[in-house]
């Protein structure tokens, strides 16, 4: 479904990320993992194509979109849930989710979507008039869910959602992603807390200082004791 | 630009320049000549004036000409209404323009939001209302004010030529003021202003002040000139004198020569007077109205930096500074430092008492309520770690503490005294310095400048060992051979240490750190740690916000835990952490 | 102290050309709060509007509204080739202030120098003729620039809050990489913008030279009342802009019935001045 092939992404003349390859597979649940400044927003970034790409290829869903736009790719069915939600802040929890299913192909289908949104969260639809910006972490984030689900996603980007979020409110995150990928949407989920990551998917990547340093189903990586140490914490 | 070199070259060459222009009248050139050379000066004492604050501090003015025209009817009204000596009134003119300058940047530079934007659009419409003021005032009325009949003073022979030579006297203080300035704590104030405003005020950098004495030295030369031009023009008019020609031209003339250089106005002045002097009176001025105007914004568009800086960078010849830096660091590899030679200050005595203390501080943006009622003591000489989901009000205390968000109850104590209600650079001069969680160092200036100017306006400051001062902590911070970089061309670890340089150089008996370890690998992350320790064992306090718990396990003396604005657990960090409320609420059970 | 009548007059008076000055801050206050440009060669705009409106009236004897006819699509046209080439060159906060108002500068001059600085006024038997109710008069081109100054700030800000475009621009206002990670083109939506603001402020222009005399030096009095309007309306709101453009039309009319009509440039400013003291929440 999604394939990045060696891709060399920087900002201005500092590079931030070298030789990345990585793939997710129809359906599949992928999660890149690594401590903050190792580049995994500006990865999401390049693959949602909010960065450019200097070298390398990206592929989706059979073609190559290295140099599409980023709203080339939301028609393409990838929808991204960014770092720190990003929602509009003075609009209402039903107008962000509306402008979710912006694109065409959604727009017929948005009452549905939103019916299944709030029959999802709950607390969303108690809120729908509320200014986003005037909730709480854990419901922003639900709604940056909603907002993503609203735009009928082939694939989620998925960026730090535990960023902020009280323990509770992030099993509760973790369970809707759960949720969401046994409909059949593959997803790419960015994520801090290795533990709640690897947890979940299928397979991972660590991405340390800008490039991958280790891959596998999460029990190798759980084994390997250098990401052990630096990442679960020495008495893990 | 480095500010920190001293060059001799241009200053000498511009006072010889002076000297000579000095000498013209003897020479008894024709009056073409003067009267050219006049032109030129004005233009040069205008654009430079209006550099000082709009290019050093980029507070945009539109409205030079507004401090012009207050100094031309100053004149014009004392010399011929109130009798006033020609000469005595020309330092008046200029104190009358710099008091309307006090006044606006007075309602102004206190605002948070839209400084610079709101600053540009009101000095615009300064000039058109002062001129309407003027216009039903009798202090003109419509007529005009003629200066004919007022005596002016024999400086040098002849009145053209005596008119010539203020001229130039005014237009050689507008540019030694311009150096002077841009070679001085206010200039080095005004840069950081210009990079980032908050964070110069969070280094100690008094900004309103700083812009109020910018702002009124602009507009004090710009009277000056006007004092002068109205006894050259001896019949002044509201029309003629608050047009949008002066305005306009500066803008011109200081983007085209360079707004980051003392001389590039001066330049700048030099190239469209010369040029516009085809155009003078009548259509023709019109037309030469437009083609400055199109000439700002092709420059603006394809030569933004301006022509002195692009020409300092590929000649170096004549303007380089010629001081070679002091001998060249030696390459100290990150961490291995030394520690510092002597100790700043005594170990804290044993019942000295806590250094900070926050008293039930409450903190709301809109329905938000992001600290409520924290209750903490930061101990002398100890590392105290303050931990908590994002969103907690770590960062928010830190800014509340530091002064950048007036606290709405409750109190902050430094060393027993209330510090809630101080302005942030007040703050930092008190001893309190912090880090920013995304670095934020001041982009136009080299690694070491940003370390010279936290030293400058950290407390302690020695004038006389500043540069030296900055260097010793640059250094200790593993960043000597990067020191003339600027910070852009540093990654993300290498800015984060400069942030620690920068914060340690203000000598702050506490140091707040938020998330400095964000980003970096557990290498770094191991140099950071000791380096932390280090400056602990070096005297200061350190509050240390941070979410890797293996580093805070291993560095804090003692934890806070923050949730939700509120303080739910202190004490010895391993306790803490089993702490149950603390493990439920923050860490979800997940850890061991 | 003035009859009540003229009292009432000045209030009409106010009211009306305050929409007028809503209608010229409109064009200022979208850019500025939707498009986070400071383009003050709208303002500009506005006048080689009344320009061209009073040219093609004198003469080639157009009536206004079919001079509206070419003058609004032509300068719908140069607003959105204006933007384009702003974005091109990637022009922002005080970079776009500084362009513009070279911009401006430039179109002061054009007007100058085709035609001078003499005073300019359009004749038209019907543009004194006024309704009347009571005691006070109504001119009617006032009241039809006020009507339509009222509908276009209603209609904005209609078309922002309630339809589905207005959300999107309103959206990439804030979030501009998120719009577009959700379809959201909005740099086409931009471009529409900036072509509706020039729109308008061409039509702002057809009424200043029906209601008023023209000259050059005029335009850069208007400046400060447009400024203050957009600040006191609030950045990006419409409506905003039509009721501070009234509140200072009618204190202007107030000042000039009670103290002396020469000072009423001044009361914007000042009303400008008292706001960013007072510095309320929302500035």
């Amino acid at each position: 479904m999604l394939e990045a092939q060696r891709l060399h992404v920087g900002y201005g003349d500092a590079p931030a990320l070298w030789d990345v390859s990585l793939a997710v597979a129809a359906g599949e649940c992928v999660s890149v993992i690594g401590p903050n400044g190792a580049g995994k927003t500006t990865l999401v970034n390049a693959i949602a194509r909010l960065l450019p790409i200097r070298q390398g290829r990206l592929r989706f869903d059979g073609s190559d979109v290295s140099a599409a736009g980023a709203q080339d790719m939301c028609n393409r069915g990838v929808a991204l849930i960014p770092e720190g939600r990003r929602l509009f802040t003075r609009m209402t929890v039903e107008e962000n989710l509306d402008l979710g299913s912006y694109r065409r192909a959604a727009r017929g289908a948005r009452e549905t979507a939103r019916e299944r949104v709030y029959a999802m969260f709950p607390i969303l639809a108690e809120r729908r008039r509320q200014h986003a910006g005037t909730m709480s972490g854990g419901q922003q984030q639900m709604l940056a869910i909603g907002r993503a689900l609203m735009s009928q996603p082939k694939m989620l980007l998925i960026d730090e959602p535990s960023l902020g979020l009280a323990p509770l409110v992030v099993e509760q995150v973790f369970a809707t992603i759960k949720q969401i990928h046994a409909s059949g949407v593959s997803i790419l989920l960015i994520e801090q807390n290795v533990t709640k990551a690897l947890d979940l998917v299928e397979r991972a990547y660590v991405l340390e200082g800008g490039r991958i340093v280790a891959q596998g189903k999460p029990a190798e990586l759980r084994a390997q004791p250098h990401i052990r140490a630096a990442y679960l914490g020495a008495d893990a | 630009m480095a500010l920190t070199r001293n060059g001799r070259a241009a200053p000498a060459i511009v006072a010889v320049a002076a000297a000579a222009l000095f000498l013209v009248p003897a020479a008894k050139v024709p009056a073409f000549y003067e009267s050219f050379l006049y032109l030129m000066f004005y233009w040069i004492a205008l654009a430079t004036s209006w550099n000082i604050l709009s290019g050093y501090a980029h507070y945009l003015s539109f409205g030079h000409g507004a401090f012009f025209g207050a100094g031309v009817y100053a004149t014009a009204t004392l010399t011929t209404k109130l009798g006033v000596p020609f000469l005595a009134s020309i330092p008046l003119a200029a104190g009358v323009a710099a008091l309307l300058a006090l006044g606006i940047g007075a309602v102004v530079f206190r605002l948070n939001r839209l400084r610079g934007d709101l600053f540009a659009l009101l000095t615009l419409a300064v000039a058109f209302v002062l001129a309407t003021v003027i216009l039903n005032t009798p202090i003109d009325g419509g007529p005009g004010v003629y200066l004919s009949a007022v005596p002016l003073p024999n400086l040098a022979g002849s009145p053209s030529a005596t008119i010539y030579v203020l001229g130039l006297a005014i237009a050689v203080i507008a540019v030694a003021a311009a150096y002077a300035v841009a070679h001085s704590r206010l200039g080095l104030g005004l840069f950081a202003i210009h990079d980032d405003e908050d964070v110069a005020e969070a280094k100690g950098v008094p900004t309103f002040r700083y812009k109020m004495i910018a702002f009124a030295i602009s507009a004090g030369i710009a009277g000056a000139v006007g004092a002068v031009h109205a006894m050259y023009v001896s019949y002044v008019t509201v029309g003629e004198t608050f047009g949008i020609t002066i305005p306009l031209y500066v803008v011109l003339m200081s983007v085209l020569g360079g707004m980051r250089h003392w001389l590039g106005p001066a330049v700048g002045a030099i190239i469209i007077g010369a040029s516009l002097f085809a155009f003078t009176g009548g259509a023709s001025a019109t037309v030469g109205r437009a083609a400055v105007a199109l000439g700002l914004i092709a420059v603006i568009l394809l030569l933004p930096d301006g022509v002195v800086p692009t020409l300092l960078r590929r000649s170096g010849a004549l303007f380089r500074r010629s001081a070679a830096p002091a001998a060249a660091p030696p390459a100290t590899p990150p961490a291995a430092a030394a520690v510092p030679a002597a100790p700043r200050r005594e170990p804290a005595a044993a019942d000295a008492g806590p250094l900070l203390v926050c008293d039930g501080v409450h903190r709301s943006f809109g329905g938000i309520h992001a600290l409520r009622g924290v209750q903490l003591e930061v101990k002398r000489g100890e590392i105290l770690g303050l931990v908590g989901p994002n969103g907690s009000g770590k960062t928010t205390l830190i800014n509340v503490v530091s002064g950048h968000y007036p606290r709405d109850a409750g109190s902050i104590a430094l060393d027993g005294r209330e510090i809630g209600h101080l302005k942030p650079h007040r703050v930092a001069q008190m001893g309190i310095a912090r880090t920013y969680q995304i670095p934020r160092p001041f982009a136009h200036l080299s690694a070491l400048d940003n370390v010279v100017l936290a030293a400058t306006f950290g407390r302690e400051s020695d004038k006389a060992s500043v540069r030296a001062e900055a260097r010793h902590w640059l250094d200790f911070a593993g960043l000597g051979a990067r020191a003339h970089a600027l910070p852009g061309a540093l990654n993300l670890h290498e800015r984060k240490f400069l942030e620690l340089a920068r914060a340690l150089a203000a000598h702050p008996s506490l140091l707040m750190l938020d998330e400095v370890l964000a980003g970096l690998t557990p290498t770094e992350i191991e140099n950071a740690v000791a380096l932390i320790r280090r400056i602990r064992d070096a005297g200061t306090t350190i509050l240390f916000v941070e979410h890797n718990m293996r580093a805070v396990l291993e560095l804090c003396d003692r934890l806070v835990v923050l949730n939700y604005g509120a303080v739910i657990a202190s004490g010895a960090p391993r306790e803490v952490m089993r702490n149950p409320e603390v493990v439920s609420a923050y860490l979800g059970g997940t850890h061991a | 102290m003035p009859s009540f009548t003229l009292l009432g007059q000045a209030l009409v008076s106010g009211v009306l050309i305050g929409g007028l000055y809503g209608l010229l801050g409109l064009g200022l206050t979208l850019s500025w709060g939707l498009l986070h440009l400071i383009n003050i060669a709208y303002f500009g705009l506005a006048f080689l509007s009344a320009y061209l409106t009073y040219h093609l009236g004198e003469v080639y004897h157009l009536p206004p509204w079919y001079a509206a006819a070419l003058l609004v699509p032509a300068f719908f046209a140069a607003g959105v080739a204006l933007h384009w080439t702003l974005a091109r060159f990637r022009v922002a906060g005080l970079v776009s202030l500084l362009v513009t108002f070279g911009l401006i500068v430039v179109v002061e001059a054009v007007i100058q120098i085709v035609w001078t600085a003499d005073f300019r006024k359009l004749e038209l038997p019907y543009l004194t003729a006024s309704a009347k109710l009571g005691p006070v008069y109504l001119p009617y081109m006032e009241l039809t620039a006020f009507l339509i100054a009222a509908a276009l700030a209603v209609g904005t800000w209609a078309v922002l809050r309630y339809t589905y475009f207005g959300k999107a621009v309103r959206a990439a206002a804030e979030e501009p990489s998120m719009a577009a990670a959700y379809g959201i083109n909005h740099r086409a939506n931009a471009l529409l913008i900036a072509g509706l603001c020039a729109a308008s402020a061409a039509v702002a222009g057809i009424f200043i030279a029906l209601t008023t005399t023209l000259a050059p030096s005029q335009m850069f009095a208007w400046f400060g009342v447009v400024f203050a309007v957009v600040i006191i309306g609030g950045l990006g709101n419409p409506l905003g802009a039509l009721v501070a453009g009234v509140l200072i039309g009618v204190a202007e009319s107030m000042t000039m019935a009670l103290i002396a009509p020469a000072w009423a440039p001044v009361v914007a400013f000042s009303l400008l001045i008292a706001l960013l003291i007072w510095q309320p929440r929302w500035l």
